[in-house]
C-alpha cells in the first residue's frame, strides 16, 4: 500500500516545479560566488539547498489539510519567534535591525521570513471555507488582524523591506476571496493617482523631506542623483547592469563586486551581479525561469480540489511576485532601495528554506489534487 | 476548478493575477533592455572609468651642471600628499580645507586656490596638497585612511638649489605653475596642468623644455575607497636634459664674496669670455635663496620669506646684471673714443682736444672732474678719465654721432642673454627727452654733454656694458652672452617608435646664437682705444691700483652720479662702476663690476674686478699671484 502510495505520488509529483527551484539556487550560488569569490557564502548556500529540498520533500509529502488544521497552533508559534527575536541578547542586531535568532551550531535564522508560512496558511484557513457572497468588512478586518500582528512586530526590529513583503499575502487572499472589482479597480486608481498626487503634495508642504525625498528624486532621475549619497545604491546598481551588456563583461577578474563599487552584491543585490557576469542573455532566462516557476505555481493552484490549497498557492504566489519584482525593480534603478532579498538568487539560509517550503506548499496542494 | 466556487468568476482572477505578473516581468525585461543593450556602452565605459585612474610617474628633471661639470641644482625624491580627483567628485572639496590644512599643516588658501584650479581641468589628476611631506604628516595620511580614503602618498622630485643664494639669479628656480599662466595660450599649448613644476626663472624657466622629463604614468585599478589593486600598464619616465652651464663656480663665489664685502652689500659683477660669450660668473647682490619657490612655498613661513623679498627696499629679486639700470659715467668713454675716431670726429694721428678745465653751455658751467688736463689727445683722456675732452668730442659728434654709436654696441638692444626679463638700456634721443621733459623738450647741447660722458640719458644695464668694452677688447667681434655651454642628450624611452608613448631621443643642444656682430672698427684706431686702457691700470691710469704683473689688465673706471652734482651723503653716494678685459693685447676673460652707492670707481669696483682676475690667474696659469699684488683680497 504504502509503495503503491508512493510510486502515484512520485508519478504526480510536480517535478518541473522543484528543478526549476533547484535550478534558480544553483545558478544563484554561482552568482554568489561571482560576488564574493573569496567569502564561504556560496558554500553554505549549496548546503542552503540540500536542507531546504529535504524540508521542501517533507512537506510536499504531509497532506497540507492537516498543516493547515494546526495553521494556528503555528500561527502562535510564529508570533512568539517575533517577539524572541525582539529581545536584546537573543535577537542579534545587525545594522540597527534586531532580526536574527542565532542557532548555536546551526548559524542563524531570520523569523520573519519563516512567519509567512503560518501567516499564509491561517489566512487560507479562514478565508478557505466555501464561499457564497462578497468579501464581508468582518472577513476584512479578521484578514488584517491575522496579518497585522506579526507585520507590527516585524516593524519592531524594525525591518521595513521584511514587513512589506506581507503585504501581498493578504492582498491576493482578499482579491481571490471575491472583492467586489469596482473596489480593486478603486484602489488601483487611487494608488497610481495617489502616488504622484502625494509626491505633489508632499514636497509642496514639506512633509516628504530629508532621505525620504532624496530616496524617491533618486528614481525619478538617477542620472542627476547624488551618486555619492542617496543614489550611490541605484546609480552603481545601474552601471553594473548597463555594464553586462548581451552577454556579460569582458572583464570579470575586476568586477564592480570584487572592486566593492557595488554593494551587498550576493543578497540585495544579486540581480545586478547577474547581470553583470550574463548580461542581458542571462537575465532574460532568469526571468524566464521565475515567469515559468509562477506560471506552473497558478497552474497548481487552478488545480488545487479546494479553496483553501488554491489561497495557500496563491498568497505564496502573490508574496513572489512582489519580491521579484521589488528587488529587481530596486536592481534597475526603477524602485527605491529597499533591503528585500531575491526570492531563491540571495544569499540567505532563511530565505532559501522559507521560499523552498512554501514551494513544497503547492506541490503538496497539487499531489492530492485528485484525492476525495 | 476543481470546487464549487460561483462566487465573483474566480477562474478570471486567478487569470488577471498571471497576467499581472507576467506584464510585471515583461516591464523588467524592457528595462533591462534599455540598461544593457541601448545604454550598455556607455555604462561599461563608466564603469571602466571609476576602477581605471591613471597616475603619473613625475620624470626627474635634468639637472643643471658648471662648466667643469660640478653639480649646481638637482632633484632629491621627497614625499607629496596628493588628493584624488575621482573620489572626490561628488563631495564638496572646500569642505576638506580645513581638516586639511589643520592636519597636514597648510595654509588654507593655498588649498583653496588649487581646488579652484582644479574646477576647469579634464579629470584623472590628482590634486597636490602637500610637498616635502614629513613622517609626521604620512601619519597623518595613514591614520585617516578611513575618513579620507582619497588621500595618497608619492614620491616626487623636489629641486635642490645651492645654498647662500649662490647663482640664485642665473638658475632661477622651479615653482607650480600659476592660475594666470594656466590661462596663457603657450602654457596651455605645453599641457601643462595644475600642479605641476615648472621653471619660473632663470635658467630653470629659459631652459625648461629641456630640463623638464616627460612624465611616465601607471594605468591602475582601484577599488570604490580607491585603493590600487593591479596595475594595467607602465609608461616609464623619460628624464629631463642635464644642462652645463658656462659658469664657473670658482670665478662666481668669488664674485659673489666681493658684493657681499661691498659697503651696501649690493651691485654687480659679470665676468664672460669675450672670445665667444660665455659667462664665468654673473653675480646680482643682494641675492636670495631660491629653495624658497622650490620647498617652501606651500608653507606659511615659506609665503612670509617670499613677502619679505618683495617687500626688501634693497630688491634681492631683481638681477641687477640685467635688470638694473646704471649710468655708466666713465666707462662711457672708450666707447665714445672708438666711435669718435670711426666717423671721423678724431683721427689717430690729430685727436687733441681742449679739456679747460671744464665747459660753458649758455651760461652754464660744467667742470671736468679731474681738474684741467690742458689740451690732451684721446690716449691721455681715456687714461685720466678727462671729462673736458669728452664734452667737446660729444659736440663734434652730436647726438646723431653718439646715437650711431650707441647702435653700433647695441647698447639700445637686448643683449640676447639667455635670461629671462633682461631689460633694454636707455640712451640718448631726442624723442626720450621729449617725452620724459615735457617743461624742456628740446634736445640742447647741454644734453649732448651729459650724453658724451655717461650721465643724463647714458642709463645702461650692466650686461650691456660689459658687451660693447669686451667687443673692444675683442677688435670688433661682440658676441652674445650666454650662460648655456650645452644641453646633453638623453636617450629615447620605450621599444616601440610607432607607440604613442614612446618617448624620442633628445639630442645635444648648445647655445642657438653663437655667431659674433662683427663692429667696422679699424685696426689701428682700435689698437689706440685698447691700448689707453691698458694705460689706465698700468701706466698712470685711475686704476693704477690694481695692476697685475705678468697679466695685462685693460679697463676703465666709472663713477656714476646717482642724484645731482653736489648732493652727498651715504645714500647718495656714487656707484662705482670698473669694466675691463685681460689680458689687454689677447683677451680671455672681460669683467664689469658695479658697487652700488659705494663712490669712486678706482676704489671699489677695481678691486672687485682683481679678485676675479686673481682667482682666474690662479685657475689657469696654475699660480699665486705675482709678487707684489698690491690687493689682499684673496677668495679661497
Amino acid at each position: 500500500m504504502v509503495a503503491v502510495l508512493q510510486r502515484h505520488k512520485l508519478r504526480d509529483f510536480d517535478w518541473l516545479l522543484a528543478i526549476l527551484a533547484i535550478g534558480i539556487v544553483s545558478f544563484g550560488a554561482w552568482e554568489i560566488h561571482n560576488a564574493q569569490p573569496t567569502e564561504p557564502f556560496w558554500q553554505k548556500q549549496l548546503i542552503g539547498l540540500a536542507v531546504a529540498f529535504v524540508a521542501m520533500l517533507a512537506i510536499a509529502f504531509t497532506d497540507y489539510r492537516r498543516l493547515v488544521e494546526i495553521a494556528p497552533v503555528l500561527y502562535g508559534l510564529g508570533l512568539v519567534l517575533l517577539i524572541v527575536v525582539l529581545i536584546p541578547h537573543v535577537g542579534m542586531k545587525i545594522n540597527g535591525q534586531r532580526c536574527w535568532i542565532k542557532l548555536p551550531g546551526a548559524g542563524q535564522f531570520q523569523p520573519s521570513e519563516f512567519v509567512k508560512i503560518p501567516v499564509v496558511l491561517m489566512l487560507a484557513k479562514y478565508f478557505g471555507k466555501h464561499r457564497t457572497g462578497t468579501l464581508t468588512w468582518k472577513e476584512f478586518l479578521i484578514g488584517c488582524v491575522i496579518l497585522g500582528l506579526p507585520v507590527g512586530l516585524i516593524l519592531l526590529e524594525p525591518d521595513l523591506g521584511q514587513a512589506i513583503t506581507y503585504l501581498p499575502l493578504l492582498a491576493i487572499v482578499l482579491f481571490l476571496s471575491s472583492v467586489r472589482m469596482w473596489i480593486v479597480g478603486a484602489v488601483l486608481v487611487g494608488l497610481m493617482a495617489g502616488a504622484p498626487l502625494a509626491y505633489t503634495v508632499g514636497v509642496k508642504t514639506g512633509l516628504l523631506h530629508g532621505y525620504k525625498l532624496e530616496r524617491i528624486n533618486v528614481i525619478l532621475d538617477p542620472e542627476n542623483a547624488d551618486k555619492r549619497g542617496f543614489g550611490y545604491h541605484t546609480w552603481q546598481s545601474m552601471v553594473t547592469v548597463g555594464e553586462g551588456g548581451v552577454a556579460g563583461a569582458r572583464n570579470s577578474e575586476y568586477s564592480q563586486s570584487s572592486l566593492k563599487f557595488l554593494p551587498e552584491p550576493h543578497t540585495d543585490f544579486i540581480f545586478a551581479v547577474t547581470a553583470e557576469t550574463t548580461g542581458f542573455v542571462g537575465c532574460l532566462l532568469l526571468l524566464a525561469s521565475y515567469a515559468l516557476l509562477l506560471t506552473r505555481l497558478i497552474t497548481d493552484a487552478r488545480r488545487s480540489r479546494d479553496r483553501t490549497g488554491m489561497l495557500v498557492i496563491m498568497a505564496i504566489v502573490g508574496g513572489l511576485i512582489f519580491q521579484i519584482i521589488l528587488n529587481v525593480g530596486m536592481a534597475l534603478g526603477m524602485l527605491p532601495v529597499i533591503g528585500v532579498p531575491l526570492p531563491l538568487m540571495s544569499a540567505g539560509l532563511s530565505s532559501v528554506l522559507a521560499t523552498f517550503i512554501a514551494i513544497g506548499f503547492a506541490i503538496s496542494v497539487q499531489l492530492r489534487r485528485f484525492v476525495n | 476548478m476543481k470546487f464549487v466556487d460561483d462566487s465573483q468568476n474566480l477562474r478570471l482572477r486567478l487569470r488577471i493575477v498571471q497576467v499581472l505578473a507576467l506584464i510585471l516581468l515583461g516591464i523588467l525585461a524592457v528595462r533591462l533592455y534599455m540598461l544593457q543593450i541601448v545604454n550598455g556602452a556607455r555604462y561599461a565605459e563608466i564603469a571602466q572609468n571609476q576602477r581605471i585612474r591613471l597616475l603619473p610617474i613625475p620624470a626627474p628633471r635634468g639637472v643643471i651642471l658648471d662648466r667643469d661639470l660640478h653639480l649646481l641644482v638637482d632633484s632629491r625624491p621627497i614625499y607629496t600628499i596628493l588628493l584624488s580627483r575621482e573620489d572626490t567628485k561628488g563631495i564638496d572639496r572646500y569642505s576638506l580645507i580645513k581638516p586639511l590644512s589643520e592636519g597636514l599643516g597648510i595654509d588654507p588658501e593655498i588649498l583653496r586656490d588649487r581646488f579652484d584650479q582644479v574646477k576647469s581641468q579634464p579629470a584623472f589628476e590628482s590634486i597636490l596638497i602637500k610637498e616635502g611631506a614629513a613622517q609626521a604628516d604620512i601619519a597623518w595620511v595613514d591614520a585617516h585612511q578611513l575618513e579620507l580614503p582619497a588621500l595618497r602618498v608619492e614620491q616626487t622630485p623636489q629641486r635642490r638649489y645651492p645654498p647662500n643664494g649662490t647663482l640664485a639669479h642665473v638658475l632661477g628656480y622651479v615653482g607650480e605653475i600659476s592660475p594666470e599662466q594656466l590661462k596663457q595660450p603657450e602654457f596651455q599649448k605645453k599641457g601643462y596642468k595644475p600642479g605641476d613644476v615648472i621653471g619660473q626663472e632663470g635658467l630653470e624657466a629659459v631652459y625648461d623644455e629641456y630640463l623638464r622629463g616627460r612624465d611616465g604614468f601607471r594605468k591602475v585599478i582601484v577599488d570604490s575607497r580607491g585603493h590600487i589593486q593591479s596595475e594595467v600598464e607602465r609608461v616609464e619616465p623619460q628624464s629631463g636634459q642635464d644642462i652645463v652651464t658656462t659658469i664657473d663656480s670658482d670665478l662666481q663665489q668669488a664674485a659673489e664674496d666681493q658684493l657681499r664685502k661691498s659697503p651696501k652689500g649690493r651691485g654687480v659683477i659679470i665676468a664672460m669670455d669675450p672670445n665667444n660669450g660665455e659667462i664665468f660668473a654673473l653675480a646680482s647682490a643682494p641675492t636670495f635663496d631660491p629653495n624658497i619657490f622650490s620647498q617652501r612655498i606651500t608653507t606659511k613661513a615659506g609665503r612670509a620669506e617670499y613677502q619679505s623679498l618683495l617687500n626688501d627696499p634693497d630688491k634681492p629679486l631683481i638681477d641687477r646684471a640685467i635688470q638694473g639700470k646704471y649710468p655708466p659715467g666713465s666707462t662711457w668713454k672708450p666707447l665714445m673714443a672708438t666711435a669718435g675716431l670711426q666717423q671721423g670726429a678724431i683721427s689717430i694721428d690729430s685727436s687733441n682736444l681742449v679739456c679747460g678745465g671744464g665747459i660753458t653751455i649758455g651760461n652754464k658751467f660744467t667742470r671736468c672732474m679731474g681738474g684741467n688736463h690742458g689740451s690732451p689727445d684721446v690716449h691721455f683722456a681715456i687714461m685720466k678719465s678727462c671729462d673736458g675732452y669728452f664734452y667737446r668730442l660729444g659736440l663734434k659728434m652730436k647726438l646723431e654721432g653718439i646715437q650711431a654709436m650707441v647702435d653700433m654696441f647695441d647698447l639700445n638692444k637686448r643683449t640676447g642673454i639667455d635670461l629671462p626679463h633682461e631689460v633694454i638700456s636707455t640712451t640718448p634721443s631726442r624723442e626720450f627727452k621729449a617725452k620724459n621733459y615735457p617743461n624742456d623738450p628740446e634736445w640742447k647741447d647741454i644734453d649732448t654733454v651729459y650724453s658724451s660722458f655717461g650721465q643724463g640719458e647714458d642709463v645702461l644695464t650692466p650686461i650691456a656694458l660689459l658687451r660693447a668694452h669686451s667687443a673692444i677688447g675683442m677688435g670688433g667681434r661682440m658676441y652674445v652672452p650666454h650662460l648655456l655651454k650645452e644641453v646633453r642628450a638623453i636617450a629615447a624611452v620605450g621599444s616601440d617608435p610607432s607607440r604613442a608613448d614612446y618617448r624620442q631621443a633628445r639630442p645635444v643642444r648648445t647655445f642657438d646664437r653663437p655667431q659674433p656682430k662683427v663692429l667696422p672698427i679699424p685696426k689701428d684706431q682700435n689698437e689706440l682705444v685698447v691700448h689707453a686702457m691698458w694705460s689706465v691700470v698700468n701706466v698712470a691710469g685711475t686704476a693704477t691700483g690694481i695692476k697685475m704683473a705678468g697679466f695685462d689688465i685693460a679697463g676703465k673706471t666709472g663713477t656714476a652720479q646717482v642724484v645731482g652734482l653736489g648732493k652727498e651723503g651715504a645714500e647718495h653716494k656714487d656707484h662705482s662702476w670698473f669694466v675691463s678685459y685681460a689680458p689687454a693685447f689677447k683677451p680671455e676673460i672681460s669683467c664689469v663690476a658695479m658697487i652700488e652707492n659705494a663712490g669712486l670707481g678706482s676704489r671699489f669696483g677695481a678691486p672687485s674686478v682683481r679678485a676675479i682676475y686673481d682667482v682666474y690667474y690662479a685657475k689657469t696659469r696654475g699660480a699665486k699671484e705675482p709678487a707684489g699684488s698690491n690687493v689682499a683680497m684673496r677668495i679661497r
